[in-house]
């Protein structure tokens, strides 16, 4: 095992005890999610059926039909998902400063490993985006489950069944597990492009503390303004893109905001990092 | 071994004296092996350095010998064995005279003394 | 041999080091001793590349420091560097993991000289304890010089004994130490070379054993002629 997978290793097992406790909050909400939900729509169809003596079809008249949606667009279904996304948002900035101002101060040995320093910030930055990747997973495995919970829960007249790739395709869901390949791809490539920006800018204030701050500020302000620039041309309609062009050139300025906050990272670890 | 160092003296030179010093009352004996460089800054916890030249000293006045690859040991030479007890008295001796002559006494008065109190710390010793 | 020539640093307005210059040779143990100030530690920091400097060149055997130089040169600080919830075991274990030049032996002997317990978690260990477990992780690196920030600052008499003795003793061998201190009276007798720093300027330097033989004077006498003129 060379260095850099041990140190993500190393990370993410740092990260662990939080991790376990966003996966199981995940698990429990929305778990619970789907029964409070299909319970209350199977309980109010046999209050109404039964003791208020409404037909079934006044009642799917009234009511609608049950439908998975209606679960995953939840607060319970969401609130995980937005709790686990402001965890890891956190812990961008945590992986770092951690290191500086615990009871501990790692970031010694962590700079003083016989490796290069810039595979610290790579091994810190892969250890966040397998992080966000295991939630997705967790998140692609239990969907099925839930499904089921819900079919079972749910008399079959009383719900419409809609196929799981139309679930991915609802909301928030959409963002974080996108319909192709591709798309996957574009969206966890700029997601990895955001955590190396932010990660430079952390590194800006860490070498020039309250001068960084600014420095920092300007530089993810410069980093967005790349990156958006084609969009803003295309919104104002200064320049008019096919659609592929405009995704062939966020591709291409994409890489070159990350390549640059790399190349910055390297040049402040190696000679300006202080301790 | 247990030896206080003094602050003003190079430690190198103090090693030497007390081996000397060692020799001189026969507690160090000829031919006896005598610990490492390393061994010997370890134990009297000194900068590896001053024993090691404490030793180059020692080597050079004939004191010590080392044969490659081997422990080193004290000379067998009695003669320069015998020196080093009449060089340690003479020493002594001078600092005496030295500190005696700032008083001016009689010579006769000074050796009274001496016989006197080297008798009461002798016997005081042995009782 | 490390070589520090003419590094001088700011923190903001004030000048921490002022020009500094001075050499550590292997097989030697030197000290550099400032009664007050920054300087020291900022130095020893500034050698293993941990803060930048404004000025100056800094070489280990003629080069400048990169990655596999910290398989040649350890840093020992004043505190903990190791994730808290670690054992010493474990923290054992993370240096052997990233370093080639990891001495399990070494680790063992100096555990047991130190009295240290293996199953102890770094969170719970005394400042002395500390002291020695930091001491440990750095000397069962098979590297050529040791850098040592007041390994003997606000430690117990006995821990402090326990320290000098390994520093003489044959785990240092034939590195080269350098050592940080404010306060040289248990040491006085194990170092080769002193570097007296004031306000981020070097006001002498000299070999021990040297001053002793050509002026009669300790350590301490220097530092009184010097420090208060």
């Amino acid at each position: 095992m060379n260095r850099y997978w041990k140190l993500v290793n190393f990370e993410l097992y740092r990260f662990l005890k939080l991790y376990v406790s966003l996966i199981a909050l995940t698990i429990i909400l929305q778990f619970t999610g789907v029964v409070v939900k299909s319970l209350s729509y199977v309980h109010q169809a046999n209050s109404d059926i039964y003791e208020h003596g409404m037909s079934r079809a006044q009642f799917i008249e009234q009511n609608g039909l049950a439908n998975f949606m209606q679960i995953a667009g939840s607060l319970w279904f969401l609130a995980p998902i937005m709790i686990s996304a402001t965890v890891i948002l956190g812990y961008i900035f945590l992986i770092w400063y951690r290191d500086w101002f615990a009871k501990n101060r790692f970031i010694y040995r962590l700079l003083m490993l016989p490796t290069s320093r810039l595979t610290i910030y790579f091994a810190k930055a892969s250890a966040i985006l397998l992080m966000v990747l295991g939630l997705i997973a967790l998140e692609i495995i239990i969907l099925p489950f839930q499904l089921s919970l819900f079919q079972l829960l749910v008399p079959a007249d009383l719900r419409q069944d809609i196929p799981i790739t139309a679930v991915l395709g609802f909301q928030v869901l959409a963002i974080i597990i996108p319909g192709t390949w591709m798309q996957f791809v574009l969206h966890y490539l700029a997601g990895f492009m955001l955590v190396c920006v932010l990660f430079t800018a952390i590194l800006f204030e860490r070498c020039y503390r309250w001068k960084g701050l600014f420095l920092a500020v300007l530089y993810c302000a410069a980093s967005v303004m790349v990156f958006i620039a084609p969009a803003i041309l295309a919104a104002i309609r200064i320049i008019d893109f096919y659609p592929n062009e405009l995704v062939s050139l966020e591709i291409v300025l994409g890489l070159v905001v990350m390549g640059a906050a790399v190349w910055i990272s390297q040049f402040l670890l190696k000679n300006k990092i202080t301790v | 071994m247990n030896v206080t160092f003094n602050t003003r003296d190079p430690v190198y030179v103090q090693v030497v004296r007390y081996f000397k010093e060692q020799i001189a009352i026969g507690n160090l004996k000829a031919g006896e092996e005598i610990p490492s460089r390393r061994e010997l800054a370890e134990m009297l916890k000194i900068n590896p350095n001053s024993a090691q030249r404490a030793y180059k000293e020692m080597e050079e006045e004939g004191l010590i010998h080392t044969e490659r690859n081997f422990p080193s040991r004290i000379t067998m030479d009695e003669n320069i064995l015998s020196s080093v007890r009449e060089e340690l008295i003479a020493e002594a001796v001078d600092a005496f005279v030295q500190s005696i002559v700032a008083i001016n006494p009689s010579i006769e008065e000074v050796v009274e003394l001496v016989k006197k109190k080297y008798e009461a710390r002798k016997q005081g010793e042995t009782t | 041999m490390i070589e520090v020539q003419n590094i001088s640093k700011r923190f903001g307005r004030k000048q921490v080091l002022k020009e500094v210059s001075f050499t550590a040779n292997k097989g030697e143990i030197t000290c550099l001793i400032g009664i007050n100030g920054v300087g020291k530690t900022t130095t020893l920091k500034a050698i293993m590349n941990l803060t930048p400097i404004n000025s100056g060149k800094i070489f280990i055997d003629q080069e400048v420091i990169q990655k596999d130089t910290y398989e040649k040169i350890t840093f020992i600080p004043d505190a903990n560097i190791m994730p808290t919830w670690m054992t010493i075991r474990e923290a054992c274990d993370f240096m052997k993991d990233y370093y080639k030049n990891w001495n399990q032996q070494r680790a063992d002997d100096l555990m047991r000289f130190f009295k240290l317990n293996e199953t102890d978690r770094i969170t719970e260990l005394s400042k002395g304890n500390t002291a020695k477990v930091n001491l440990m992780l750095g000397l069962s690196l098979d590297v050529d010089y040791v850098l040592m920030d007041e390994p003997f600052s606000g430690i117990d008499i006995f821990s402090r004994e326990q320290i000098a003795e390994v520093v003489t003793s044959h785990l240092i061998e034939d590195r080269g130490v350098v050592i940080t201190t404010h306060e040289i009276n248990d040491i006085e007798h194990l170092i080769d070379k002193v570097v007296l720093l004031d306000n981020g300027v070097v006001l002498k330097e000299f070999t021990t054993e040297e001053v002793r033989l050509t002026e009669g004077k300790s350590v301490m006498d220097v530092m009184r002629e010097v420090y208060q003129p």
